[in-house]
């Protein structure tokens, strides 16, 4: 069989996988694994794939299908300076918190976060520039899943960690809560955010959340409608990061970031669009630096 | 239980490579689970079986919440009826042992499973509940009770949830010399029934009022609770019984739920303004006056949970909206 064959069947399962609930789903791409492994061109077994600490059945497809499909992947190292913290348990699961430390790796090229038996496993990748490599977001989760961070550095080497979150299950086949008010459409894309700055510190703290139903599509009768890419700036027009966030995160996202500010940034920009050509674009303005401000 | 036993159930439970099964079967399982419930006389007539200050665990079953029934001359009338089947079985045994007499009335003080999925032992015509809390039920019941079988495993065998059918519309109701007047609040959840028993004076509070236990937050709207605390705190009693803690003959239950709410909200606030997120806020300091109630770091990061974002919507600045 040859590899593009190989690529269409996956995908074509996926298709077929998100008109599906989530155990069901969870099924046929354990199902699907073995004829992925069987099938795989020698070109991808050039990067050997380390045993999951976490133990996950679904591991070394994860791997092969949101890390080893970059161009520059050329390792795959487990790496527990990579922190990624969550509750022991999904007190709710739509809305799991989870924050993802990378600071041990220099020269980060991208953050990769999948919940490996999410129904839609990957639920963003982030690239900082000039922000900390650190990040806090909120997650659905169709049921107990290993959550992990994979971090490719410029030499093309994924750093990964990760912890395991137990739930109930339910939460990516579940309407969004918006849909109980009648005002949703109104309020769609309204966005609230601050930043915080510490005198002494480099980074500052951005929190934003843009109200959002960030649909998965496996609702029965509801496609899948969600915001793809915000990308952030500084008031200078420099990238501080590029956030690409995937179905799995929650409804109305909510996220920290870390972006190192020069003292005279006055404003951060948040531009994007979800998949349906939304526009997004808000400045969050930045407080005088209080350091300066005693001088 | 032995530990063997419970770790069996708990990787039943959690395992990773089925996370959906039921706790296995193995002969270990095969030793009857049994709840050691007891009556305690409260007043006059009066008895209340209460539950472990914890959450579920497969080491209590879901023994954690408290239940009472009051011996009238027209037959028993029990207030809720505990997390499982098994339990329900052990309660009526209990009023029988300790009464003599059938049950002629139930009341479901809310829809919350630990109040309700012992239902299934009583004539569902004679169980009673706020319309809400029978919408609420017949909406959440069966996910609640999966979520039980999956942390209490075997406990929860043959378990279905039994929907109320005496819908209460009705200010009051008498059995025998007993005039119970039905008080619905809200808060807890989107109903949440007291039950004041005018021949005792005893006051059957439900989840508004806690007591040396963490107050629960899933369903909860702090603003009506706080309402509905001040509104009981007003009603004349000898006697409150919370649905969680030890009865209560000071009101101290009302104070406690009241000064712990409001703090739990004070600190979300707080952190919410200060830019934490959920898991930064759930790791608040804990001041002396609440070291003593049970499982409160617990519920301060499922509260957290419940709660925060909300409160982050209300203290974020709105700085624009997107546009198509």
């Amino acid at each position: 069989m040859s590899k593009t064959n190989t690529k269409h069947k996956v995908s074509k399962i996926a298709q077929l996988a998100s008109k599906l609930s989530c155990a069901a789903l969870l099924a046929i791409a354990i199902s699907a694994t073995p004829v992925t492994i069987n099938s795989v061109s020698a070109a991808d077994t050039a990067v050997s794939i380390p045993k999951d600490s976490l133990n996950s059945v679904m591991w070394d497809f994860m791997a092969k299908e949101h890390l080893l499909t970059d161009a520059s992947s050329k390792k795959i190292v487990m790496n527990n300076s990579i922190l990624v913290h969550a509750p022991k348990v999904a007190e709710d699961q739509l809305n799991l918190p989870i924050h993802v430390d990378a600071r041990s790796i220099k020269n980060i090229q991208k953050i990769v976060v999948i919940a490996d038996l999410n129904p839609i496993p990957k639920v963003l990748t982030y690239e900082p520039r000039q922000a900390e490599a650190r990040i806090s977001f909120r997650i659905k989760v169709g049921q107990a899943t290993p959550v992990r961070a994979a971090v490719l550095d410029k030499d093309g080497v994924w750093h990964v960690g990760g912890t395991f979150v137990d739930a109930s299950g339910g939460g990516c086949s579940q309407p969004a809560v918006a849909y109980g008010n009648d005002d949703w459409v109104k309020r769609l894309a309204e966005i609230r955010g601050r930043i915080w700055r510490t005198p002494g510190q480099k980074s500052a703290k951005l929190r934003f959340s843009v109200r959002h139903p960030m649909d998965t599509g496996l609702a029965d009768g509801i496609p899948a409608f969600f915001i793809e890419k915000l990308e952030l700036k500084g008031a200078d027009g420099k990238l501080l990061g590029n956030l690409y966030i995937n179905e799995p995160i929650s409804e109305n996202p909510t996220v920290t970031l870390f972006p190192i500010l020069k003292e005279a940034t006055t404003a951060v920009q948040i531009t994007g669009r979800d998949n349906e050509g939304n526009l997004i674009d808000v400045a969050v303005p930045a407080p005088v630096q209080s350091s300066a401000l005693q001088n | 239980m032995d530990k063997v036993r419970r770790s069996l159930l708990i990787g039943g439970a959690s395992s990773l490579v089925a996370p959906i099964l039921p706790a296995p079967i193995s002969p270990l399982n095969a030793a009857p689970l049994r709840y050691n419930l007891k009556a305690q006389r409260i007043a006059y007539n009066s008895y209340v079986v209460i539950g472990k200050t914890e959450d579920y665990s497969p080491d209590n079953g879901g023994d954690i919440v408290n239940v009472a029934f009051i011996d009238t001359s027209d037959g028993v009338v029990l207030i809720d009826t505990g997390s499982s089947r098994r339990y329900g079985e052990a309660l009526k045994q209990l009023i029988y042992a300790t009464t003599g007499k059938d049950v002629i009335r139930v009341y479901n003080t809310h829809f919350h499973p630990d109040h309700c999925l012992g239902n299934q032992l009583f004539d569902k015509k004679k169980i009673a509940a706020l319309p809400k809390t029978i919408s609420g039920l017949k909406a959440s019941g069966e996910d609640f009770s999966s979520n039980l079988y999956r942390i209490l495993g075997d406990w929860m065998r043959g378990t279905e949830v039994i929907i109320p059918e005496h819908v209460i519309n009705y200010s009051s109701e008498k059995f025998g010399k007993h005039r119970f007047e039905m008080l619905p609040f809200k808060g807890h959840t989107d109903a949440d029934l007291a039950i004041l028993d005018h021949e005792t004076g005893v006051l059957y509070a439900g989840d508004i009022c806690f007591l040396d236990r963490a107050a629960t937050t899933p369903h909860a709207d702090l603003e009506s609770w706080h309402k509905s605390l001040k509104e009981i705190k007003k009603i004349p009693h000898k006697i409150i019984f919370p649905g969680h803690g030890p009865a209560d003959t000071t009101s101290r239950s009302i104070e406690q739920t009241d000064t712990y709410l409001t703090w739990l909200e004070k600190n979300l606030t707080k952190s919410a303004r200060s830019g934490k997120d959920m898991l930064e806020a759930a790791k608040m300091p804990i001041p002396e006056k609440f070291q003593s109630i049970d499982v409160i770091e617990l519920e301060i990061e499922r509260s957290v949970a419940h709660l925060y974002p909300g409160i982050e919507e209300k203290t974020l600045p709105f700085l624009g909206q997107g546009d198509s």
